[in-house]
């Protein structure tokens, strides 16, 4: 036990060690390195033939730059959207992720010299015949996907494109697929890779609008620069770097016109080009919440109704229908309130659309937390149904009164007023899980806040605007609950006087 | 005409009537009274549907029920019975998300679709008739005890019943809101209503009842007038418990 307790002293020491200082215990500098591996090709990505190792042409490029450097590649998995941020806060030293040296990206982080220029690529369906440029996709007001926080969406923003920016190229390209958006703008490595091959798919259009992919590093890190940037010229000269970009099939004329003056010697580092950046603007920005803050409401009301009136017929299947559809409702109950409503929704947005059932994100989600909810407000109306006392069942009876005239006219206005204030309770809450909503690329406001920090950095303040934005529209919702309650209290009586005692 | 026939409920393996048949004369008062668990509540159950019986009948002007009759046509004359029963029950069971006028107008406008005005000028008359009018817009909960009763009767007898059913009326009101309640009831009587009052007092039916049925262990025992039941007994049984009351 005691040997057991030093062997894990050591273990934890070298870790604390390996943490703080960024050192193996061979005394070899780490190079921790951040990128985003899900649908990461061909930049970063789990090889499919073996999932526990990562392939793509920046992971070879890093290994080759860490050698030269002397040093130990260590990959940090992170997501792309929020790259810039993570960098910033200190999980990896680098960013090689084909990260584009913004003007915007450049007041927050250093850029290392370009290793790599790309091109945009316009993607759109086989049978499209609207669409043969980018322009076109302006002037007919059609919806374009694209990667969110890239040189692309940049690129769209600044020229009133409607875009809508996607979490990774997977899921952008099976929206073009479903009809859900009418073109793709991809950095032609990963058009190269998810779209080339497609046969429902086609280019609109040759490549357009130049840029670069460089090493994002933190401020102050200018010595880390300089080795890398000399790392990234070694490999080119000897070649390293093209054999790399050969191999994955990613080499063209504009390589050759980024490495010839390195490789002749020549110190020139003037090569840019002229990417598009976003400068940040309030009102701009205000715009845009108070539009999500809409989605939000749409999606927040349209659940709630569907919830409550799919939870009647659930609970009352629930506590009064014969035994199958008692069996049903059950079934029904425990599986949307067993599963996450994440899950739920992917399985709406990406699953469906198997059996030809392709909603647009938004209904997916109002759908999605609908059917979520009506699970939750059936438990709230068996609840408030069973408070009722038999004796009231018995004197609609009495009085000639079917069961369903008794239910709807002495039953169901009683529980109303028990379920209420539970009801209330779920809608607020509702109202804040439609921010799950962007795991399906709804515009919503949680959505627009991680996409407008994402771009900006400025997570602060956007958080302190978003969180005032919810707060305008849920205190109202609370403070008409309370009234409502109040109101039906006063006329609400205490249930002594008439409740059932056993004779 | 109120005739039951050899009526019997079983429930949970227990035979909680066996064999009752007694009639109730037109414009009288049946008392019934035995003590707990003598399924004096259950006969009063039976009469307005709310248990299913399991054999014999009851017959009421034109509607009979009977015991052998399949399931819905079973249900079908409950309703027609039930459209001619009116019950008051032990703890009322008002509805307390109504007005008071809304309570008696409830049934009224909903079941034999009188029109509401209709329907509220004939439930404020009930409510003069009880001495409540001034309290048709209140709820239930802000009267007392004997006043919500007084309701309860009100809404029982503004669906016309033939027969007016009451379950231990003086559970809850003391000597003189009994005696109150017993003269209120003689007086609808002598307008035509015919009732059957389910009471553990004795001393409250006395002046009520024109005749009485004293039930035990599930059995009517005996049935007769009022003065005869009560001061010659024919069966022993009654007589004890006669003697153990008073």
């Amino acid at each position: 036990m005691g040997k057991l307790l030093s062997v894990l002293c050591v273990v934890l020491t070298n870790l604390v060690i390996i943490i703080s200082t960024g050192t193996t215990t061979s005394g070899q500098q780490v190079l921790r390195w951040g990128a985003d591996p899900s649908g990461g090709a061909p930049y970063v990505y789990a090889d499919p033939a073996n999932p526990d190792r990562y392939i793509g042409f920046e992971k070879e490029m890093v290994d080759a730059l860490a050698a030269a450097m002397g040093r130990k590649p260590e990959f940090v998995p992170t997501d792309w959207e929020s790259i810039v941020s993570t960098l910033q806060r200190g999980s990896f030293d680098i960013v090689v992720n084909g990260l584009e040296p913004t003007t915007d990206r450049a007041q927050l982080i250093l850029f290392s010299k370009p290793y790599y220029v790309f091109e945009q690529q316009l993607t759109v369906r086989k049978d499209e015949d609207r669409i043969h440029s980018i322009a076109d996709c302006r002037s007919l007001r059609l919806l374009v996907g694209t990667l969110g926080n890239t040189a692309a969406s940049r690129y769209m923003q600044k020229e009133g494109i409607p875009f809508r920016g996607y979490p990774d190229p997977v899921a952008a390209y099976r929206d073009l697929e479903l009809k859900r958006i009418d073109g793709v703008l991809m950095d032609v490595p990963m058009e190269l890779y998810y779209a080339r091959s497609n046969p429902d798919l086609k280019p609109a259009s040759a490549p357009f609008l130049r840029g670069t992919y460089n090493v994002g590093l933190r401020k102050g890190d200018e010595a880390l620069k300089v080795q890398i940037d000399e790392a990234i010229d070694k490999i080119i000269r000897d070649g390293t770097l093209e054999s790399i970009l050969r191999k994955w099939n990613l080499w063209n004329d504009a390589q050759a016109e980024l490495q010839t003056p390195i490789r002749a010697g020549q110190k020139n580092d003037t090569i840019s080009y002229d990417l598009t950046s976003v400068s940040f603007n309030w009102r701009q920005a205000f715009g845009r919440l108070a539009r999500a803050a809409v989605v939000t409401v749409l999606i927040a009301f349209g659940s709630m109704f569907i919830a409550v009136v799919l939870g009647l017929p659930l609970a009352v299947g629930q506590s009064k229908g014969p035994r199958s559809i008692q069996g049903l409702c059950t079934i029904y109950v425990e599986f949307f309130r067993g599963t996450p409503v994440l899950v739920q929704l992917l399985f709406l947005y990406f699953g469906l659309p198997a059996i030809h059932l392709a909603m647009p994100g938004w209904l997916t989600a109002l759908v999605g937390l609908g059917l979520n909810y009506a699970a939750y407000e059936s438990q709230i109306y068996r609840a408030a149904l069973e408070a009722i006392p038999r004796g009231q069942w018995e004197a609609a009876y009495s009085l000639g009164m079917s069961p369903l005239l008794a239910f709807r006219r002495i039953i169901l206005p009683q529980s109303f007023r028990i379920a209420l204030p539970p009801m209330t309770n779920d809608f607020v809450s509702l109202f804040k899980d439609t921010s799950v909503a962007y795991v399906i690329s709804v515009w919503e406001l949680a959505t627009a806040y991680r996409e407008l920090a994402n771009a900006t950095g400025r997570f602060l303040t956007l958080g302190i605007v978003v969180s005032a934005f919810y707060m305008i529209m849920s205190l109202p919702l609370a403070r008409l609950a309370r009234r409502l309650e109040r109101k039906m209290r006063d006329r609400q009586p205490a249930e002594v006087s008439t409740a059932e005692v056993p004779a | 005409m109120i005739r039951i026939e050899n009526l019997a409920k079983r429930a949970g393996g227990t035979q909680i009537l066996r064999d009752v048949s007694f009639e109730v004369v037109s414009q009288s008062v049946l008392g019934i009274i035995g003590a707990s668990g003598s399924g004096k509540t259950t006969l009063l159950r039976c009469l307005n549907g709310l248990e299913r019986i399991d054999a014999g009948s009851i017959l009421l002007e034109d509607v009979r029920l009977e015991a052998s009759i399949p399931g819905s046509d079973y249900h079908q004359r409950v309703r027609m019975l039930r459209r001619k029963v009116g019950t008051v029950f032990q703890h009322l069971h008002l509805f307390p998300h109504l007005t008071v006028l809304g309570n008696i107008i409830e049934a009224p406008v909903h079941v034999l679709r009188v029109p509401r005005r209709e329907a509220e000028a004939e439930g404020l008359e009930l409510l003069e008739s009880v001495g409540l009018k001034q309290a048709a817009q209140r709820f239930p909960e802000s009267l007392s005890g004997g006043e919500q009763q007084r309701v309860a009767i009100a809404r029982a007898l503004a669906m016309h019943p033939n027969l007016l059913l009451f379950d231990e009326p003086t559970s809850a009101l003391d000597p003189k809101r009994s005696a109150e309640l017993r003269s209120l009831l003689r007086d609808f009587v002598k307008r035509g209503h015919t009732m059957v009052v389910v009471s553990h007092s004795i001393g409250f039916l006395i002046g009520l009842a024109d005749y009485l049925l004293y039930m035990e262990g599930g059995q009517a025992i005996e049935y007769g007038e009022t003065d005869t039941v009560l001061n010659s007994p024919k069966d022993p049984r009654t007589a004890d418990f006669v003697r153990q009351v008073e």
